[in-house]
């Protein structure tokens, strides 16, 4: 109600995601900005971030970091929504990779593919996924915490070792540099000429696109439509089911919620986020041995929900774009601090110190690709400062991203008081 | 929206004899499709729409007439604010009956008393709790009274009282009364006369037994006409209307309730807002935001006191931040009651940097943001706390009125508001108001005067001089000649050992500006010097202690204390240094309990009842002198 957005007169109206009009307009507006930013456009280009975003450097990475949402928001509602621990989210990934080059694949002599258009082996992949992630509920159901797990960590080996079995490379390629995985274009049926695609430069409405610039705008599309998804699914009767088993499984089916069917649906929706993500991941990248869907993948997966916070679809999008777009960034500034050196100054006095450039240097930082022992290279510094961000999220801020975001909004929420 | 003043106007032709119920069907003839009222149920303010409500209301006075009810038969509610308060109300009119109310924490044995003094036929309990008040007593307790009718019905299932109804079958039996005698209810309605008495008032009986006042359809019209539809009253002359949100939550057996809520809902169609319990009031208020406010002044006192306690534990940036406003609000608080509640030029600019920084977001906190027009009443209020929410923003003008009157006497009209004074009487009752020379007790002579105590010939008789006027039993006095001040009740009036005539009101309220005070009560009366019975504050002063490091286990813990009489030591000083000399409280003890209704200490209306509390406390008071 106009002035009153705390009047709520149904449930509705409550469980909406923008309550005011303010926040609406943002969303618009945030959405809007997403869309244009690869584009040279006069006036945006020349505010400082979006300038840098709208660089083709990085489309890319962003891309990803797309890609990541969509796999992110799949491990959020079955770990933050509905509180079942999994590890194995990167066996679902790699089985949904599999399924839609399965589908949508090049048959060559080597690995299976039937060439069938984007709008098949995508949902194909999620839907694959899903079967697998309701084949292996049953089990899961079963056990909590640890137990479960340890079993879903048992999946992403099993998952490996399959793709390197004889009847798994039809699926998987050779273990060392995988297959190919269809492109993103939109056709109407297998081999007709696409109707959108991602692989070439082109003309959309009055821009000049070229791949990059396609591949991102097309993934933000499918991202958003996931987001809002997994937004609805969790403000759902589903999405409160899965959080009464979160917060005590006992008095959830005391209170009528059946956890068998609600677990099984949440394994069930996971894996097809999961699934998609997957697919599009190694689309994205285009060539992948099998061993990339490894226990790595599933940890930094749950590093993204521990960063940006446990349970909110906000939080998980925030984590993806620290996890993902972070170590770029380290990447950059270690870039930047090392052309400093060279001028004079104070930021050159303190790029000096921080950086290593050759022996008798004693900086922490060591600009060479290839450094072992210390001092550590950008590469190694990365995975350190990943360590260090879970301990602390963990330990200091368990809302993650998420909950530094709700404090600086309950800050001002409570302004002039502090309760 | 040029629908709606339209309808206004046609209200003002044809109501000139109207009751409230036909004031109601107008409003769900003419916009059957706005929002009534709202109630919040499971946390969601469940909307009402006029057709709605008066679907019910005329369902109700169906079934009241399926009971038997006849023209002039009593039917008592006993419950909290919701909305089928207000519509049996309504109902009960409609049928030509009589409302009357009981307060919530009425205990068993007045509601034995009130319900036989004034022979109530049907009794409405709002559940268990207060069906059990009736139906612990026996059967033949209570000769008039023919059906209970429950509206909770958990907790019902064993009682087999042939006497239960419940609301559903109540209106069910409505329902089926209207099959078989359609517009009945409409020629009850329409056969109203301005005689009739709708509704029974008990006062709340600081002194003796609670007496049931007397109000008639035409106090009730002259109440609205004079009060609701006063444009001088409201900020640039915008009277209450469709748009306006109201929050109802005291007890609306109340006359100040009455007025406000379901009297302003008939003649204005504001939207009603029935909070979901009474200490949800703040909850209630942070989120309708209402545009109209009428508060005691335990309430304003409440607000303000949160403002300065929350404020103090705020952290460091916000407490500076809000320190530096007070400081400002304090500033324009005091230039504005110099200009008569008017901005100048340098407080609307002081405000405008303050609204930005810290008001707004303080006036949304309090649930005030919207508010147009607040009014305190019903007690005397300490005008620092006045002074504050004019600070704020937001005029809180003072009224004056009693039951007898129908709220009918003095008021603070916009931009000529006299803090410390209860206002000017309304224009339209010059003639009918006046200060008696000899006592200086206020008397009234209007149409809104009450037609007397009910079945009280001999107290209706002493409660008017021989010439017709209404005594109202406060001692006033004439401020620049137009405004009035009210010294203090004159039973209350304190004459010392001296000689000396002391209104222990005013420094009582002076007094309860300390947010660590709760109630206080000047004694004096034929004493050398003055001293004060104190009730503190457990949720202020507990916190107090937690942060001094202080341990406590009770409230009597609590009083014992020789910091805490310290804290409260301070306030007494500084209300002390406001007063002359021999207003000075010398000695002061703290209440060992907190005051309760049930206890006979407070009236329903949570003011103090002078007698019993000397009796009850007669030890400490000894002990002071």
């Amino acid at each position: 109600m106009l002035g009153r957005p705390n009047l709520y007169t149904s449930y509705a109206g409550e469980s909406r995601i923008f309550t005011t009009t303010t926040q609406k307009v943002v969303a618009a507006i945030v959405i809007v900005v997403l869309f244009l930013m690869p584009f040279e456009l006069p006036v945006i280009n020349q505010i400082p971030f979006i300038r840098f975003l709208g660089d083709n450097d990085y489309l890319r990475p962003v891309s990803t970091a797309l890609v990541y949402i969509i796999a992110a928001l799949g491990l959020n509602l079955l770990v933050g929504v509905a509180g079942q621990v999994s590890l194995g989210h990167a066996f679902f990934m790699g089985a949904g990779a599999y399924a839609g080059a399965f589908l949508g694949g090049q048959a060559t002599s080597t690995v299976y593919g039937h060439g069938l258009p984007i709008w098949i082996w995508l949902p194909g992949a999620g839907v694959t996924a899903a079967l697998i992630g309701i084949l292996i509920a049953p089990v899961a159901v079963r056990l909590r915490g640890l137990y479960l797990a340890i079993v879903t960590l048992g999946l992403v080996f099993i998952g490996i070792h399959m793709g390197n079995m004889d009847w798994g490379r039809r699926f998987a390629g050779d273990p060392g540099l995988g297959r190919d995985f269809p492109p993103i274009e939109f056709a109407l049926w297998k081999g007709q000429e696409p109707l959108v695609t991602a692989a070439d430069d082109g003309r959309w409405l009055w821009f000049d696109v070229n791949q990059a610039e396609k591949t991102y705008l097309i993934l933000l599309a499918l991202t958003l439509v996931m987001v809002l998804v997994a937004k609805n699914l969790s403000r759902s009767r589903t999405g409160r089911a899965l959080q009464a088993i979160r917060d005590r499984d006992v008095a959830a089916e005391v209170m009528g919620i059946p956890e068998f069917k609600y677990k099984l649906m949440a394994f069930a929706i996971s894996s097809f986020f999961a699934g998609v993500g997957g697919a599009l991941f190694a689309s994205l990248v285009g060539k992948l041995p099998a061993s990339q869907w490894n226990l790595f993948l599933s940890v930094e997966f749950v590093a993204i929900l521990l960063i940006g916070g446990v349970g909110t679809v906000s939080g998980t999008i925030l984590g993806t774009i620290f996890v993902v777009l972070g170590p770029r960034i380290i990447e950059e500034v270690t870039r930047w601090l090392d052309r400093q050196t060279e001028a004079e100054g104070p930021v050159a006095t303190v790029a000096e110190g921080v950086l290593t450039e050759g022996p008798g240097d004693f900086g922490p930082v060591s600009v060479a690709t290839q450094s072992p022992g210390w001092p550590l290279n950008v590469f190694d510094w990365n995975v350190v400062i990943y360590g260090l961000l879970i301990i602390v999220f963990l330990i200091f801020e368990p809302l993650g991203l998420y909950g530094i975001w709700l404090s600086i909004k309950s800050y001002f929420q409570r302004w002039p008081f502090s309760y | 929206m040029a629908l709606a003043t339209r309808g206004t106007e046609q209200s003002d032709r044809q109501a000139s004899s109207a009751t409230i119920a036909s004031r109601a069907r107008h409003w769900a003839l003419t916009t059957p499709d706005k929002v009534a009222m709202r109630q919040k149920d499971f946390g969601i303010w469940q909307e009402t729409t006029w057709h709605e409500v008066w679907d019910m209301v005329e369902t109700a006075a169906y079934g009241l007439l399926a009971l038997g009810v006849d023209v002039g038969d009593r039917v008592s509610i006993h419950s909290e604010d919701r909305r089928e308060w207000v519509i049996l109300d309504l109902a009960t009119v409609a049928v030509r009956g009589v409302t009357v109310g009981l307060y919530p924490t009425n205990p068993s044995a007045e509601v034995e008393y009130t319900l036989n003094d004034c022979g109530s036929a049907v009794h409405l309990a709002e559940d268990q709790e207060q069906a059990d008040k009736v139906l612990d007593l026996a059967g033949d307790a209570f000769p008039s009274l023919r059906r209970i009718i429950y509206l909770e019905p958990r907790g019902f299932a064993d009682y087999d009282d042939p006497r239960l109804l419940a609301w559903e079958e109540f209106l069910e039996m409505g329902r089926r009364h209207r099959e078989t005698n359609p517009g009945e209810v409409d020629a009850r309605t329409v056969s109203a006369e301005p005689g009739d008495v709708m509704t029974l008032v008990y006062t709340s009986g600081t002194t003796g037994p609670p007496k049931g006042a007397m109000l008639t359809n035409a106090n009730c019209d002259f109440a609205i006409e004079t009060i609701i539809k006063n444009k001088a009253r409201m900020p640039a002359g915008r009277l209450p209307g469709p748009d306006d949100e109201v929050v109802t939550y005291l007890p609306l057996c109340h006359v100040a309730e009455r007025v406000f809520s379901t009297w302003h809902l008939v003649a204005a169609s504001p939207v009603l807002n029935f909070a979901e319990s009474a200490d949800q009031v703040n909850i209630a208020l942070r989120e309708v935001q209402p545009t109209l406010f009428f508060a005691v002044p335990r309430i304003w006192e409440k607000l303000h006191a949160g403002v300065l306690i929350r404020g103090a534990d705020a952290s460091w940036f916000k407490r500076f931040m809000l320190d530096r406003a007070l400081a400002v609000a304090g500033w324009i608080g005091r230039r504005r009651v110099e200009n008569l509640g008017n901005w100048t030029a340098a407080t609307r600019v002081a405000y405008a940097i303050g609204w930005v920084l810290v008001f707004r977001a303080l006036r949304e906190r309090l649930g005030l943001r919207h508010c147009r027009y607040a009014a305190s009443g019903a007690a005397p209020i300490a005008p620092e706390v006045l002074e504050f929410f004019i600070g704020i923003g937001l005029n809180v003008y003072e009224l004056y009125g009693m039951t007898e009157n129908a709220a009918v006497a003095t008021a603070n009209l916009h931009g000529r508001m006299k803090l410390g004074t209860v206002g000017e009487p309304y224009p339209e009752i010059a003639d009918g108001f006046r200060i008696d020379d000899e006592t200086g007790e206020i008397q009234v002579r209007h149409e809104g005067v009450f037609a007397g105590y009910w079945g009280k010939p001999a107290q209706t008789a002493e409660t008017f001089t021989d010439d017709g006027w209404l005594k109202t039993g406060d001692v006033g006095e004439w401020v620049d000649g137009t405004h009035v001040r009210i010294v203090d009740r004159i039973k209350h009036i304190i004459i010392t050992s001296g000689g000396k005539n002391i209104s222990p009101s005013e420094i009582e309220n002076t007094l309860k500006t300390s947010p660590y005070v709760n109630e206080a009560m000047v004694i004096g009366d034929g004493r050398k010097y003055l001293s004060a019975l104190i009730a503190i504050e457990l949720d202020t002063v507990g916190n107090w202690c937690l942060k001094q490091g202080i341990p406590y286990t009770t409230y009597r813990d609590l009083t014992e204390k020789e910091e805490v009489v310290q804290l409260v030591q301070q306030a007494v000083d500084r209300t002390n240094g406001k007063f002359a000399t021999v207003e000075g409280i010398k000695e002061f003890r703290l209440i060992p309990k907190e005051l309760d209704h049930e206890d006979g200490e407070l009236t329903a209306t949570q003011k103090v009842k002078r007698s019993a509390m000397e009796d009850t406390y007669r030890d400490l008071v000894e002990s002071m002198y």
